[in-house]
């Protein structure tokens, strides 16, 4: 029996090429982003689970208030994790982390090294990254110890041991100790080097609440209650002693701590650490998308199967009269909705694997061809499989099976609603969703075409970043000027960081016939040059100038010292301040110094945030950055430039980016929902497109009589045409209809997030509309000319 | 074999009401070959319809077998219908994508037959019908005569009591259908009872008995000699 049903299901799809294509590719693809839907979600709650401890972890995150301001930070000083430890006994341990980019060499082999990982001696206790050579105990022993990842191992050394081989970071040498396993990607701590956190500096053997540069991590006691050691960190957080240490003077300031349980933070918290955290949001996008597009291919199914139904009244008729029961019908029609899905779920497994490098680029994550092939994600591909089986076999199976004898016969099966209803719903529903993912889509487009051409109070073209060390500053004024003389060089400037993400925090007092100020704000040390460098506008005053340096006076222990400041317009507003008045007036950070210009407001942050109040003060010491604007020809310059750094800087590689790179690494987060949009929407109103050829090609076939009929009564081609495409596209209409409010609301949601962002226009929804039509029209009227233009006597003749 | 008494169906839709039925009574004896003739429209395929078991009458008695089974409902009218009764129509109705081995052993299939003896029986009727030839090729590839050959073929592979045939020759030219209704004829005289509806006076006389219908009623009986 089942072979004969395989048989028949088989010759079937052989037979009706066109309509087993169709299902098969929609099925294909829906199944496809399914299972890569599937591996991503499985990834992402996989983040940290694989450490031993991992219910005993927890991250230690910041929360204070002061002048008025609260301010919570994933960062914390050197004090609580060892004060914490002294202080309750539920705390086994601690780890400082911080992770830092350095130039690492062997010999002459230099790179500069993004990832590497200082952290307490007790880091391998903690978590668990199994070490391939060398042991827990004497990885970070002592001081000059270094441990390696096993790829790192071999870029440096090759198919040597590296055990006790020598690696020269930054200026100081490492004898290598342990060689660890690569850091799975879900790991929120990712890094190719380990090292000792002392080796950061002196500064890190005094403990300081304030300086919050590093995460900290706490492992508890095995059986000890997170909450009710937070519950302990909290009453000891106000204790006076605390608050007199920290000084916090003023009663409405605080200083608390959270904990956050490891595995919690990358879903859950709001706080991003070393990388940006997932976000459960992602993963319901991801879920409503792919079940969207599952949605629409099975309806393409259901909707193929119905139609087709009519077409196997002869076969199913004869079962039934030789004795086929109910039951073996309905079996044999779940059977061929099984066998095209799992076709489709095996060819999804092949699509899935070649997508994968485009569905890394839409999730910014490394997934391989064996993450796709992993036993849960193709015990979930099957379970989607019987799910799709039944969801787009069911009713079809129902009705024919369900069908006596003697209907059949007489007039074929008979679907609800005269055999339109659910295959009208079911177009309404495929070209709703495709109608609703294109507008949203256009939304999140524009608004990101919108941010990438915003004027954002710079030029953040055509200026190329390198970096500034120690050694650098030695002769820092003598490189710039190098720099600067480079042919197709305009000009050079240095600050601690690059101006489209201003990350550093401070405060200030200003003083005025009002009263005092204190403001908590934004704060960028600066080289001279930098605002003309950047092409700002000054709204009032001046940049900063060589003469500057002269107020600047560190002599008789700096009882003179003054620090000259450019402020921002927003700055300016927050304190009343006109630009005008506030050139001369004196403000102080840490020392007080005159404002010598006004900036025009510029975005040092994304967009989704206003410009907020911004000080910018001159040091050279502080500066990290070069930032080089180059004109002409880009690639000359750069060649020449990296001449000269090879020559001034041998003991840095030549490694740059641009500024506007860094600059669209903010929206890299939209960026990727765009692309995923992009796709979702084409995906669907592809499939949607599919299913809607073949009913109309079936469409056709059944009305082949009529269409001879009136053919020979004298209807135009035109006529004819309209006739097949009206009865499809007026469901397009509704589609559109429906589809567009929604698209509307959830787009206008989305751009809540934006503090500058664009208004949805009208024309967007007009132009969608109008392609949604163009493509259904084109879909249907291939079938309908070709209806059309044959012999109607050939059409005539079938019946 | 069949005893019905003061049958009827009656068709109703939302504005007419069509009596394909009227009280009809009628015998069939085990062996015989009995013709049922009659205009267009008089009830001839109703009243196969309800002697195949395939629809039920809305009135009167049907005794198959010495079984009353006019209100047995379609999985008992399924059932005995798979063991009793096989089938041929006008338009041959094989299914096109099964092969004409595939086609005639599917009753056996749905009747539970083993495999191996599957395979014998249909070999055995093939042969019969002189069509073992062509067992793998599909409905397409055959003549009208070849595939009503097939479709006797489907129609004894059970070895039914009944065969009820619809208009067998309709579709076919004048030597296919000879030999069609030779091979009825052949049957028959094996033993088994065949009612055949037909609109040709030249097949009704290789029957014993030819049924004269209209309106719904029988009006007239040759005995054939």
């Amino acid at each position: 029996m089942l072979k004969n049903y395989l048989k028949i299901a088989l010759r079937k799809l052989q037979k009706n090429k066109l309509y087993s294509g169709i299902n098969i590719i929609g099925l294909t693809i829906g199944l496809a982003a399914c299972l890569l839907i599937a591996v991503f979600i499985r990834s992402e709650l996989a983040y940290d689970q694989f450490h031993t401890n991992k219910n005993r972890i927890a991250r230690v995150t910041m929360d204070y208030q002061q002048s008025g301001t609260a301010t919570t930070t994933a960062v914390t000083g050197t004090k609580p994790g060892p004060q914490f430890k002294r202080t309750f006994p539920e705390v086994q341990d601690f780890v400082r982390t911080y992770i830092a980019s350095r130039v690492v060499g062997n010999g002459a082999d230099m790179f500069e090294e993004p990832s590497v990982l200082y952290a307490d001696s007790s880091f391998f206790h903690v978590f668990s990254f199994p070490l391939v050579q060398g042991q827990v105990a004497t990885a970070l022993d002592v001081t000059d110890k270094i441990a390696i990842s096993s790829t790192t191992a071999k870029k440096y050394f090759g198919k040597s041991d590296p055990i006790n081989k020598v690696l020269k970071v930054g200026t100081k040498d490492f004898t290598v100790s342990a060689v660890f396993a690569d850091i799975p990607q879900e790991s929120q701590l990712k890094f190719d080097f380990v090292t000792r956190f002392d080796n950061l500096g002196s500064f890190t053997q005094e403990e300081n609440w304030w300086t919050a540069n590093w995460i900290t991590y706490l492992i508890l006691k095995d059986g000890a209650s997170m909450p009710a050691l937070q519950k302990k960190i909290d009453e000891f957080m106000k204790t006076p002693e605390v608050r007199k240490e920290a000084r916090l003077g003023n009663s409405n300031d605080y200083l608390r701590y959270n904990l956050e349980p490891l595995t919690q933070v990358h879903l859950h918290s709001k706080l991003a650490g070393f990388e940006p955290n997932g976000n459960m949001r992602y993963i319901y996008i991801f879920s409503i998308i792919a079940l969207l597009i599952l949605v629409i291919a099975c309806a393409n199914y259901t909707n193929l199967a119905v139609a087709q139904s009519a077409a196997r009244t002869g076969e199913i008729g004869m079962r039934k009269v030789m004795g086929a029961s109910r039951r073996q019908v309905f079996y044999q029609f779940m059977g061929e909705s099984a066998l095209i899905t799992l076709i489709a779920g095996m060819l999804s497994i092949a699509v899935a694997a070649m997508m994968v490098p485009y569905f890394n680029e839409i999730t910014g994550r490394a997934f391989t061809v064996s993450d796709v092939m992993q036993p849960v994600a193709v015990v979930l591909l099957l379970l989607c499989v019987l799910i799709v089986t039944i969801l787009a076999g069911i009713y079809p199976a129902l009705v024919i099976s369900g069908t006596g004898i003697m209907s059949i016969l007489r007039k074929g099966f008979n679907f609800t609603g005269g055999n339109t209803t659910l295959r009208r719903t079911l177009i309404v529903a495929q070209f709703g969703i495709s109608v609703f993912l294109i507008i949203y889509t256009g939304i999140i487009l524009q608004q990101m075409k919108y941010m990438r051409e915003k004027n954002l109070g710079y030029d953040r073209d055509h200026i190329l970043v390198l970096p500034v060390d120690r050694k650098m500053k030695e002769n820092f004024v003598a490189l710039r000027d190098a720099i600067a003389n480079v042919p197709g060089v305009n000009s050079v400037t240095g600050a601690y960081e690059t101006p489209e993400f201003i990350e550093w925090g401070d405060g200030i007092v200003a003083n005025d016939e009002k009263g005092q100020h204190s403001i908590s704000l934004n704060a960028l040390p600066v080289d001279l040059g930098f605002t003309s460098t950047m092409k700002m506008q000054m709204a009032a005053g001046r940049d900063f100038t060589e003469s500057d340096f002269a107020l600047m006076d560190t002599s008789s222990n700096g009882a003179n010292f003054r620090q000259p400041y450019i402020i921002n317009e927003a700055l300016a507003r927050k304190i009343g301040w006109t630009p005008e008045e506030s050139i001369g007036r004196t403000i102080e950070k840490s020392d007080p110094g005159p404002v010598v210009g006004v900036v025009k407001d510029f975005h040092f942050e994304s967009l989704h945030e206003p410009v907020k109040p911004l000080v910018m003060f001159l040091s050279r010491d502080l500066v990290l950055t070069f930032m080089v604007r180059i004109s002409g020809n880009q690639q000359q310059a750069i060649s020449r430039l990296e001449t000269l750094w090879k020559e001034r800087v041998p003991h840095r590689p030549f490694q740059y980016h641009f500024l506007d790179e860094d600059y669209n690494k903010l929206y890299q987060a939209e960026q990727r929902s765009a692309t995923l949009f992009v796709a979702a929407a084409t995906l669907a109103i592809v499939l949607g497109c599919l299913g809607l050829f073949g009913l109309a090609a079936f469409t056709t076939t059944q009305r082949v009589k009529e269409i001879g009929i009136r053919r020979v009564l004298g209807a135009g081609l035109g006529s004819i045409v309209m006739l097949i495409a009206s009865n499809f596209l007026w469901m397009v209409g509704i589609a559109i209809v429906l589809a567009a409010p929604l698209a509307w609301y959830a787009g206008n949601r989305w751009l809540q997030d934006f503090t500058y962002r664009i208004s949805v226009s009208a024309w967007l929804f007009g132009a969608t509309a109008v392609v949604v039509v163009l493509i259904a029209l084109l879909t249907v009227g291939y079938q309908a000319i070709k209806a059309a233009i044959a012999n109607p006597v050939k059409n005539l003749r079938i019946d | 074999m069949i005893k019905i008494t003061n049958l009827e169906k009656i068709y109703r839709t939302e504005e007419v009401e069509t009596v394909a039925l009227n009280k009809l009574s009628m015998e069939v004896k085990e062996g015989e070959f009995v013709a049922i003739m009659g205009p267009s429209g008089c009830g001839k395929s109703t009243l196969l319809n309800i002697l195949g078991l395939l629809d039920d009458p809305d009135a009167g008695s049907f005794i198959f077998n010495g079984i009353e089974v006019a209100k047995f409902n379609e999985r008992k009218r399924a059932d005995l219908r798979k063991r009793n009764i096989g089938f041929v129509f006008q338009s041959f109705n094989l299914i096109d994508e099964l092969t004409v081995f595939e086609n005639v052993e599917l009753p056996l299939i749905y009747t539970g037959v083993k495999s191996s003896d599957r395979k014998k029986r249909v070999e055995e009727v093939l042969d019969k019908v002189q069509i073992m030839h062509r067992r793998n090729h599909y409905p397409q590839q055959l003549s009208g005569g070849q595939q009503q050959r097939v479709a006797v073929a489907r129609a004894v592979v059970n070895s039914p009591k009944l065969i009820l045939a619809d208009e067998p020759t309709g579709n076919l030219d004048s030597s296919n259908g000879n030999e069609v209704m030779q091979m009825l004829t052949d049957l028959n005289e094996q033993g088994t009872t065949i009612v055949m509806v037909t609109h040709s006076e030249h097949d009704a006389r290789y029957s014993h008995r030819i049924i004269r219908m209209l309106d719904g009623q029988t009006v007239l009986e040759n005995i054939m000699v």
